[in-house]
């Protein structure tokens, strides 16, 4: 019956603690049991009685949510990420200017990083629309 | 193998039922569901305890300790008024809703 009891531990383990979850741990180890011991009154031997007392127990998905386990909510990051990539853009930009003017101030070549380094906000811009 | 999750949407008015006749454990319960099927429906013990707690917060159920048994204290599941109302509308909504599916799957060969 050991078993059971380790099974059931590990079942809920990814439940936070609260009085709820203790009682009910406390009630499907009862009827576990109670389970276990009806199939070996059948005649099953005690560890194909609580092996198939396991099985048939299911998946606890539903009862995590009945137990209000909060699911992982995606935070919306895409306004800092625009945020970001602006702010990122600029600087970068920036500096080709920088070196455009101060090292080969008779040829102007910034525009064409400028250019590559535009997609960058721009991407984030659509994805930032999209998640709105 | 029938399709559960049709009978998903139904377990709360079905383990109702169950409670309305006798105060009844949950294992008694899954045991009763398996008996009366002839276990062509088998409930999992998961989905039990959530219908238990979800029953139990729209106060549909009570439960209390009854008898120790081999492994420990039993809990009893008893029906509140509001239960048996809400199995009363329960019962009402699948006779409309059973004479409309039967409109469209009956007939045919």
């Amino acid at each position: 019956m050991k078993q059971l009891k380790v099974h059931v531990d590990e079942l809920f383990k990814e439940i936070s603690d609260s009085e709820q979850k203790t009682a009910i741990m406390e009630e499907v180890l009862e009827n576990l049991e109670e389970k276990v011991w009806d199939l070996m009154e059948q005649g099953k031997a005690e560890e194909d009685a609580i092996n198939k007392a396991i099985v048939e127990f299911g998946d606890i998905l539903d009862l995590k949510n009945e137990l209000g386990v909060k699911r992982p909510v995606k935070k919306n990051m895409t306004k800092l990420n625009l945020g970001f990539s602006l702010w990122g853009s600029v600087i970068t930009i920036a500096l080709f200017v920088f070196m455009n003017f101060y090292y080969t101030p008779d040829v102007i070549w910034f525009v064409y990083p400028t250019f590559a380094v535009l997609w960058w906000p721009l991407a984030m811009y659509f994805i930032w629309k999209r998640a709105n | 193998m029938i399709r559960s999750d049709i009978i998903r949407g139904h377990l709360d008015a079905i383990i109702l039922r169950l409670i309305l006749e006798k105060d009844r454990y949950g294992y008694e319960i899954s045991k009763e569901i398996s008996l009366r099927t002839d276990d062509r429906y088998q409930i999992k013990e998961a989905t039990l305890y959530a219908v238990f707690q979800r029953l139990e917060k729209k106060e549909l159920i009570e439960s209390y300790f009854g008898s120790v048994s081999r492994g420990g204290k039993r809990k009893y599941y008893r029906i509140t008024t509001l239960g048996k109302a809400y199995l009363k509308e329960s019962i009402e909504e699948w006779k409309v809703t059973k004479n409309i599916i039967d409109l469209f799957m009956e007939g045919l060969d």
